[in-house]
């Protein structure tokens, strides 16, 4: 799971030349709310996002209502863009984890993707977020149920040992530490095509792991 | 989740857009109405005959519409962002980053001076600032994506020296370079062989793929549009009139055109009978007769109303995602057309094989020899190099029959039409015709001889001498040959323009009067005028649109049947032969590789040549099942043919013989008869070539 | 076989002779430059022909009281150095060389020397282009030695040699300029034969067994008129310029023929004397004539080439 293959590519791009108005639509006609700035070659120079396009009130005391409006429209993506050596970026071959940390650490939104200062790609929380869904089995019907385990080797070997003895298939899994629970881990397991009963007795039965639950999914 | 979660907009956009041309006479409009959209990641399949605008829409989105051009109206918005109205400086910066434009001759973007790996590189170094050296690698890393052979010394060759087909691949590359968002391409494989064409077509397919690329695929072809499109919009005399999904459109069009292009387009794979070609009757209107207040396809539609004629309608939507420009959509019904009395002719039946063939060649050759450079040969010395364009040729023709002779450029199949019409002289073997032999070039020909044998040629724009008019020129061979007395030649001319479908009123035209499907009529009329007993047609249809193509093949049935005339039909698109021909020859590098009856060839056994070609021939069909066999590097240079077996070096079923094919190198194959008429020159025996599964199956 | 009014439509009417004229005409209305040119050739030429009524004086009429005057209520462009007056003689001219022929004492044709002399090399320069460009082999490299020879002489010395072994009359001079003009005209044709003779409406004659005279005559040569009579108009052109320079030479038509370039030589020793009349009236008219033809030949062609 690279960002190269999650990313978008060939995003909408501006140049720091045009204007901020024009921006805003082009924002809006795309349907995207970020958008690189570039110059020749599609090497990146910076970031706007609809928040940089609100003028903090401040700016505008001074003035009067023409001087705003044309304030506004003399504006371009230079004068409210991220610059460069602001932004955060990620390489293509990148996970989606690191992808991941850097947004939630740097409190950011998105993610330009580039190749030696190239923009080749940008990657959203919403590409993630919508990975994080695959990753659980989402969207999909069938079973899926936690199961709480101790910190220690093999645990999860028994859980996939017992699964794989009735013959079924595992459809997705992913594991955290248990929150509120330290020294455990909550493990999900999605599975498909077979009654939840069944799956609930047999799981129930593997030794030092709790059940946390179990549900039918649509 | 599944896969688009994403809000797509569209990377490119067209709304009612519409391009005009300045002429002597005042602007006219080439294009108008124009609405699609493309999105990435796929393909927009623009198609439609000659003169409909679609070349005018893919050079309008970039405005490379050249001086007297110019967009009247609508928007274009690439991206969110609007090209109508910018300047040129603005739209060049766009064009070298973010859109690219691949054209039908690769030349027109290639500088033949300087070397493929210098034109790549100076993409880079010019839009990315970076090092030659660092430029070089990506390009020969580009060109290998792109499939190239031997990517790293194609680097260092002009673009003479490699062949059209990697032409278009460097050009591909070039356009790749930069990653575009968006990919304009303008019959891009229109002038290649079926399978160098193949080839380029599965590229364009991977692209997609890995480049996220969106792309805008103009052809004329309905073949090609149903391998690489993902959405197609049919145009028409300058309007959009039908968009939708490829399959859709194919399997239920809703515009009356594109119900009328489907029934003329050849679909292999079908028996003879159920492969009529309806034409659609009419001709396209030129620019300047375009009505503005009226459906622009009702002069030629079957099921047009009053309203249709004095309302045009707009593009709606009639399924979902799917859209036609007519009113009667949804009660017209495809499936119970008839066709309108008179269109299609009524066959007279086909005569019965008699003993002996019309025409008889054995062991033909026609070498052209080929001027030596070396000093040597100034003074007779040197060593003769010929171009053996016809090598050991055998075949025969039944009288009243048609024969189809197949093959890619540089087969030899225009050289032994030639031959055998007496264009050029034979290197060596027999040639019989009608009991004469036919060896001797037409000048030494008797009259008698040569009004028996007459030809028809591919291009319209060529086969009809512009100074005079049409019954000029009709008229002449009955003058020559005195086919009539002098003063019925008129009543005469008349007769064969009625023949071939055209008012007498056509009698007094010039050529630049007619239309090319028109000319073509013309150039048919003459060649029948002496009532000649084989008539040889050189490619007469590929020159013309897919509709024309259609009444003009009925034509030549029709007139064949009449007349008993024997036919030799030369073409390299196998579904038309299909279709038309009785027997078919298949040519590869001056040999013929099969031959035998019609259905014999489309149907396995195959020769491995035949085989290759079936499969790399696009059908317009979406939904059909195609073998995938391609053919690894190119046609060898016939001036120096490769030993035994002509097609060793390319042949991909090698793997059937032990020592992988070792004898083909060596030996001249064997003809293998599958059944009396049919043949198959390969070393690969019959019962493995029995083996072979049917190349395309249709659902 | 039925033959159903829907599936043979008529052809589009023809239009009328006279609106095919027009559309004719008027690509030379379109090109400015052409119609700059055409003003002036057809004035020269109406000057030539109503010669007699443009002036009272003839081309030899002479005055020995106005000698060298300039132009005067009298002598609209002055007089020369025996008091002849110089318009006339310019219009008298413009007669030998555009519109009239004299051949022998009493005999004349319409014509002019200028045109006949393009006529005839067109004709035999077409004819040795068509061979050499139709035939091919071993007589298209008999037709280019030919020709190479030809054209291996500077045009003027040519002139010259030819006029001064045969004499000073007006066929003379057509002769001379037919003999000068065939070589470009054969390479011209020539090459246009070269690539006509691809087209396939020839094979369909070669098919019929027509013989090679038929199809470069009949087949191939009305194909290339168009650039053939662009060529010919400055062919004129060139005619008259190298009449003019012969005339200066000393070799043009006998006195008292009004011919320009004589008029320009004797005129020459009276410049610095203060009557430049007799020298510059006649170098404006053969400048003014050969650049109008120029002129029209190139606004037709570009006009022709511009919806390429």
């Amino acid at each position: 799971m690279f960002v190269r293959d999650y990313m978008t590519r060939h995003p909408v791009m501006v140049e720091p030349t045009m204007s901020i108005v024009e921006a805003q639509g082009i924002m809006a006609e795309a349907k995207v709310r970020h958008l690189p700035v570039i110059e020749k070659g599609k090497r990146l120079i910076g970031l706007i996002t609809r928040q940089r396009m609100r003028i903090p009130p401040t700016e505008l005391a001074s003035l009067n209502v023409w001087e705003i409006t044309r304030f506004l429209s003399n504006l371009t993506v230079k004068d409210v863009m991220v610059k460069q050596q602001d932004l955060v970026t990620i390489e293509p071959d990148a996970t989606l984890e690191e992808a991941a940390q850097l947004m939630v650490q740097n409190r950011i939104g998105c993610l330009p993707v580039l190749e030696e200062g190239i923009v080749v790609g940008i990657i959203t929380e919403t590409d993630l977020l919508a990975q994080l869904s695959n990753l659980l089995g989402g969207n999909v019907p069938g079973v899926r149920f936690t199961m709480r385990v101790p910190d220690k080797i093999g645990e999860f070997a028994k859980i996939t040992s017992a699964i794989a003895s009735q013959g079924w298939g595992i459809y997705a899994s992913g594991g955290v530490p248990a929150p509120k629970h330290p020294g455990y881990w909550d493990i999900v397991f999605k599975l498909r095509n077979v009654p939840k009963d069944d799956v609930v007795a047999v799981v129930k039965k593997i030794e030092g792991q709790e059940l946390v639950e179990v549900r039918e999914t649509v | 989740m599944t896969e688009d979660y994403h809000v797509q907009s569209p990377v490119l956009k067209l709304e009612d857009v519409a391009i005009s041309y300045e002429t002597r006479y005042g602007d006219v409009e080439a294009v108008r109405q124009v609405t699609f959209d493309v999105h990435r990641a796929t393909t927009f399949g623009v198609v439609g005959e000659s003169g409909c605008g679609k070349s005018t829409v893919a050079f309008g989105i970039v405005d490379f519409l050249g001086a007297n051009g110019k967009i009247v109206g609508g928007s274009i918005k690439f991206q969110g962002r609007e090209l109508v109205g910018r300047s040129q400086a603005e739209l060049r910066k766009l064009r070298g980053d973010q859109i690219a434009m691949v054209y039908q001759d690769p030349m027109q973007a290639l500088n033949p001076s300087v070397t493929i790996g210098d034109q790549l590189a100076e993409v880079l170094t010019t839009h990315r600032g970076i090092s030659k050296a660092e430029a070089w690698e990506k390009s020969i890393d580009m060109l290998s994506r792109v499939y190239m052979p031997d990517a790293a010394n194609v680097m260092n060759r002009y673009p003479h020296q490699i062949s059209g087909g990697q032409q278009q691949r460097v050009v591909i590359a070039m356009a790749l370079l930069n990653n575009p968002a968006l990919l304009i391409m303008d019959e891009p494989t229109t002038a290649l062989d079926v399978t160098v064409e193949a080839v380029v077509l599965d590229l364009i397919e991977d692209l997609k793929r890995d480049f996220d690329t969106a792309i805008v695929y103009i052809t004329h072809d309905l073949g090609v549009v149903a391998r690489v499109c993902n959405y197609v919009g049919v145009m028409y005399a300058g309007e959009m009139v039908e968009t939708g999904p490829v399959e859709v459109i194919y399997g239920n069009p809703l515009h009356p055109y594109t119900q009328g292009l489907m029934r003329c387009v050849p679909k292999l794979g079908s028996t003879k009978e159920s492969s009529i070609l309806y034409p659609i009757r009419g001709r396209v209107p030129a620019p300047k007769d375009r009505p503005k207040g009226a459906c622009i396809f009702a002069p030629r539609c079957d099921y047009a109303t009053d309203r249709c004629r004095t309302e045009g309608p707009k593009l709606r939507e009639i399924e979902p995602g799917h859209r036609a420009r007519c009113f009667c959509s949804e009660e017209i019904e495809a499936a119970a057309w008839q066709p309108p009395e008179g269109l299609v002719p009524e066959l007279a039946p086909s005569v019965e094989v008699e003993e002996k063939p019309l025409v008889e060649v054995r062991n033909l050759k026609t070498y052209y020899e080929q001027e030596s450079k070396s000093l040597l040969s100034l003074v007779g010395l040197g060593e003769k190099l010929y171009v053996k364009a016809v090598d050991d040729v055998n075949l025969s023709v039944p009288a009243g029959k048609t024969l189809g002779i197949v093959g890619e450029s540089g087969c030899g199949k225009s050289t032994l039409a030639k031959t055998i019409v007496g264009l050029e002289s034979p290197t060596g073997g027999q040639a019989e015709f009608l009991g004469f032999d036919i060896s001797e070039p037409v000048s030494e020909r008797d009259l008698n001889l040569i009004q028996e044998l007459q030809m028809v040629f591919q291009n319209p724009d060529s086969t009809m001498n512009p100074s005079y008019t049409v019954g000029q020129q009709i008229g002449r061979p009955l003058r020559r040959f005195k086919t009539a007395p002098p003063n019925q030649i008129h009543d005469k001319v008349v007769d064969l323009l009625n023949a071939v479908r055209l008012d007498g009123s056509y009698y007094r035209r010039l050529p630049r009067q007619l239309s090319g499907g028109e000319k073509q009529r013309v150039g048919i009329a003459r060649a029948f005028a002496s009532r000649p007993d084989l008539v040889l047609c050189d490619e007469p249809v590929s020159a013309l649109d897919v509709s024309v193509q259609a009444a003009v093949l009925n034509l030549l049935m029709e007139i064949q049947r009449e007349h008993g005339t024997t036919m030799m039909f030369i073409a390299h698109d196998l579904s038309v032969v299909r279709f038309f021909s009785d027997y078919v020859a298949v040519m590869y590098l001056g040999h013929i590789v099969e031959s035998g009856p019609a259905e014999a060839i489309y149907a396995p056994p195959y020769h491995p040549y035949t085989e290759a070609l079936l499969s790399a021939v696009p059908i317009p069909d979406p939904t059909a099942e195609q073998k995938h066999i391609r053919l690894e590097g190119t046609v060898p240079s016939a001036l120096n043919p490769p030993s035994g077996c002509v097609f060793h070096t390319r042949c991909p079923r090698r793997d059937m013989l032990p020592d992988g094919g070792k004898i083909c190198e060596m030996e001249v194959p064997p003809w293998r008869y599958n059944t009396e008429e049919h043949r198959i020159f390969c070393h690969i025996p019959l019962e493995d070539l029995r083996q072979m599964e049917p190349v395309v199956t249709t659902a | 076989m039925t033959v159903s009014e829907q599936t043979m439509p008529k052809a589009a009417p023809r239009p009328s002779r006279l609106r095919r004229l027009w559309e004719g005409i008027s690509i030379i209305f379109a090109s400015k430059v052409a119609v700059v040119g055409l003003i002036i050739v057809l004035f020269w030429v109406f000057a030539a022909i109503f010669a007699p009524l443009l002036t009272p004086y003839t081309p030899t009429e002479q005055d020995y009281v106005a000698q060298n005057e300039g132009p005067s209520g009298a002598h609209p462009l002055g007089t020369d150095d025996l008091g002849r007056d110089i318009w006339s003689r310019l219009i008298y001219g413009a007669r030998v060389v555009l519109v009239i022929l004299p051949i022998g004492e009493d005999f004349w044709i319409p014509g002019g020397t200028a045109i006949w002399g393009v006529i005839l090399g067109l004709l035999v320069g077409s004819t040795l282009g068509l061979m050499g460009g139709y035939l091919g082999g071993w007589v298209d490299e008999v037709v280019m030695r030919l020709l190479d020879a030809m054209m291996a002489f500077p045009v003027i010395l040519l002139y010259m040699i030819i006029i001064a072994a045969v004499g000073a009359s007006a066929t003379n001079v057509v002769l001379a300029i037919a003999i000068v003009g065939t070589p470009g005209i054969a390479r011209l044709v020539r090459s246009l034969a070269l690539d006509i003779r691809t087209r396939d409406y020839i094979r369909a004659a070669e098919l019929r067994g027509e013989n090679p005279w038929y199809i470069m005559f009949v087949e191939i040569l009305p194909n290339a008129r168009g650039p053939i009579m662009i060529d010919a108009m400055l062919r004129v052109g060139y005619a008259i310029f190298a009449m003019g320079t012969l005339g200066f030479l000393g070799l043009g038509l006998p006195p008292p023929s009004p011919d320009w370039g004589s008029m320009v030589a004797k005129g020459r020793q009276y410049i610095l004397s203060g009557s430049p009349w007799a020298a510059l009236w006649p170098s404006v008219a053969i400048a003014s004539l050969v650049v109008g033809l120029n002129l029209f030949a190139d606004g037709l062609r570009e006009e022709s080439l511009r919806y390429q």
